[in-house]
């Protein structure tokens, strides 16, 4: 009988492919491959052509020579050295670090109590969707208007004086609320907290509300329960949102220079003002310490939590 | 005692419990049976705190419970789906109640370590401390579940449709272990379910919930022999329930009738319900006048279909009026009937077996 059957099938075989001696999970294997190469060319192409080449390009630039008016391919350590003995560009990059610092930690004590609020209170998901878009409304202004929107909001003349000085709080108005540090930190967080907002209350809203009953059944206070349960599951929102509003912080320039006054350079305000006086080799360097911090923050970041097993 | 005396909750225009009275003495295993909406889980989440009633009293061992905070009533709740903490390891799992309430939580390492190394042995978990919950089985997740309650060493635990998650023959061997482990540990189990079987095997009492409210208290074998309404005998999937009137003492209605045992307090004419049990009704071919054995009661209806469960047949009739019957066969007896669908067939009874509720209709 088996005999037999093996027969049929071996006599079978060659009659449906003629790719002989493969067997069908062999077969689907390939395919499998074909499929995956497919999906996966296009972007592969694109990142090749306009993300990798482009940061080899940074990095050879840096190197070239600079004179006033033009760059020559002439390999030279020239440019690096101007930047890392000058104490001008050396505390703008200090700048750029502590304001990334100051704004993620101001978007995430602003954000998450707003992601606790809308992930974990609301729990119609329709009302949960509501309130995630009213976060989103500032977006549908362009970023410029959002950021000089803050002009008239802080300025000498501007409403929180005007409120302060009939409130009777103040005398004379408040000169550092814009043009200064205080702006900048403002804008920014305003701008970028809803990026935190999103991914926590994205993993807030996946915690099942008997999880927290059962801590409060054990006998654990609110206090207990946030920083045992609640936080520890949001951890890899916390995560993902740091790196949003990382990216994003660490390339800033536009806030800076529109709130600032001048007053605080950021490694993207240098990157603009190199590029516009023509200074390539200059503006490549900077470049190229920009993104060596970003994926320094990005691999720190992604050392707390194994997004992987997360998602 | 936990008692709960007029306990009314509703959501909105529904009410889930209605002036809901129950005692649970200490020391028991009490299952509380309830159709899907009865008010099970509601009853069991003011008992434990999450809700808190519209009206009336929560009284554990003469204490005020409603109007407590949850995590300070010292009542263990075991969740239909478990509710393990995700990112913890077995052993943390089992650990945190011990660690983290806020009424003397344990702080020595080796007092807490030792605690919880007896709960995971009682649940029977060695060698799975270290695993994420995760990577363990239902099974193994429910008993991680109920290992986490006992360890806080409540005196009280509600247990929410412990057995519902498991699979067949895990569910059987569970029941066991939870009556093992409560006779051990003398605390009070309140164990929810919408089965009878479960519930009457579990319980040293039984408590059936319908419509908000408890409808009868009692030892499993009273209560499943002489159900105190029809809609306890309806609860039990053990009663057909035939309605109709009293008429001069006896039953008639739904094509049939038949004298009722006992006296009949009930006028003429006065509506009335009875049960019968589906094991108490034998079936013959209709037409064929075999002789009536004395004082049997007997119904016409036409067969539907029949359900073969491995022990027993369950067979559905139709009487005229549309009310449906089952009649089970124990296949222990002589061998079956084969019936003919949509033939008519002949139902007798003793009227003795019959369970009348007269108060409830009228």
């Amino acid at each position: 009988m088996m005999e037999i059957a093996g027969e049929q099938i071996r006599s079978a075989a060659p009659a449906m492919g003629e790719d002989n001696g493969v067997s069908p999970a062999e077969r689907r294997d390939r395919q499998e491959r074909r499929t995956a190469l497919m999906l996966i060319s296009p972007g592969v192409l694109w990142m090749t052509l306009f993300m990798v080449l482009p940061m080899i390009m940074v990095v050879y630039v840096s190197f070239w020579t600079q004179t006033t008016f033009t760059v020559e391919p002439k390999l030279t350590t020239d440019s690096w050295v101007r930047f890392l003995t000058s104490s001008t560009y050396l505390a703008s990059t200090w700048t750029t670090v502590r304001i990334w610092g100051i704004v993620l930690l101001s978007t995430l004590l602003i954000g998450y109590p707003v992601a606790l609020f809308i992930g974990l209170m609301v729990r119609n998901q329709t009302l949960q969707t509501a309130l995630l878009v009213i976060c989103v409304i500032p977006f549908w202004t362009s970023f410029l208007i959002r950021v000089i929107a803050w002009r008239p909001m802080l300025g000498t003349e501007g409403a929180i004086n005007m409120i302060l000085m009939k409130l009777g709080i103040i005398d004379t108005p408040l000169t550092s609320l814009l043009f200064s540090e205080f702006a900048v930190l403002i804008g920014m967080t305003q701008i970028y907290c809803v990026f935190m907002v999103g991914p926590i209350t994205f993993m807030l809203s996946r915690i099942e509300p008997s999880i927290i009953e059962a801590a409060r059944d054990l006998g654990a206070g609110f206090g207990r329960i946030f920083f045992k349960i609640i936080l520890p599951l949001s951890l890899p929102g916390v995560i993902v949102g740091a790196i949003f509003v990382s990216v994003m912080v660490l390339g800033e320039f536009a806030t800076a220079a529109s709130l600032s006054g001048r007053k605080v350079n950021l490694l993207g305000n240098i990157i603009v003002s190199q590029v516009g006086s023509l200074k390539w080799a200059f503006a490549s360097v900077a470049g190229v310490i920009l993104t060596v911090i970003i994926a320094v923050v990005i691999t720190a970041l992604l050392r707390v939590v194994n997004l992987r097993k997360e998602m | 005692m936990l008692s709960l005396s007029s306990v009314t909750k509703r959501y909105g225009d529904v009410t889930a419990l209605d002036r809901l009275s129950v005692n649970v003495p200490d020391d028991s295993y009490v299952s509380l049976l309830g159709a899907s909406g009865s008010g099970k889980t509601t009853l069991l989440r003011v008992i434990a705190g999450f809700e808190e009633p519209d009206g009336g009293k929560v009284i554990y061992d003469g204490h005020r419970l409603d109007g407590v905070a949850p995590h300070r009533r010292g009542i263990g709740f075991v969740f239909q789906n478990f509710a393990l903490f995700p990112h913890l390891s077995v052993a943390d799992n089992v650990a945190f109640g011990l660690r983290y309430r806020e009424e003397e939580p344990v702080t020595d390492p080796s007092e807490l370590k030792a605690r919880v190394a007896d709960a995971i042995r009682l649940v029977g978990l060695e060698g799975l401390e270290a695993r994420k919950v995760t990577a363990i089985s239902g099974g193994q997740r429910q008993r991680v579940a109920l290992a986490r309650t006992l360890v806080t060493e409540p005196r009280f635990v509600l247990l929410d449709e412990p057995l519902g998650a498991l699979d067949a023959n895990l569910r059987e061997r569970m029941c066991d272990e939870l009556r093992a482990i409560r006779e051990r540990l003398k605390v009070t189990f309140l164990h929810v379910t919408g089965s009878e079987t479960e519930a009457l095997l579990m319980g040293d009492v039984v408590a059936v919930l319908s419509a908000g409210s408890i409808a009868q208290v009692g030892p499993a074998s009273s209560l499943f022999a002489l159900p105190k309404s029809a809609d306890v005998a309806r609860h039990l999937n053990a009663y057909n329930v035939l309605s109709g009137r009293v008429v001069k003492g006896g039953f008639e209605g739904a094509g049939a009738r038949f004298a009722l045992p006992g006296k009949q307090a009930a006028s003429d004419g006065a509506p009335i319900e009875v049960a019968l049990r589906f094991d108490r009704i034998s079936v013959r071919p209709a037409g064929a006048t075999a002789a009536d054995p004395a004082g049997e009661a007997a119904i016409r209806a036409r067969f539907i279909a029949s359900e073969f469960t491995g022990a027993s047949v369950l067979s559905f009739f139709r009487l005229e009026d549309g009310t449906l019957i089952q009649v089970v066969a124990h296949l222990s007896g002589p061998a079956p009937q084969a019936f003919t669908k949509d033939e008519l067939y002949e139902l007798s009874f003793n009227p003795q077996d019959v369970i009348p509720f007269i108060e409830r209709a009228a």
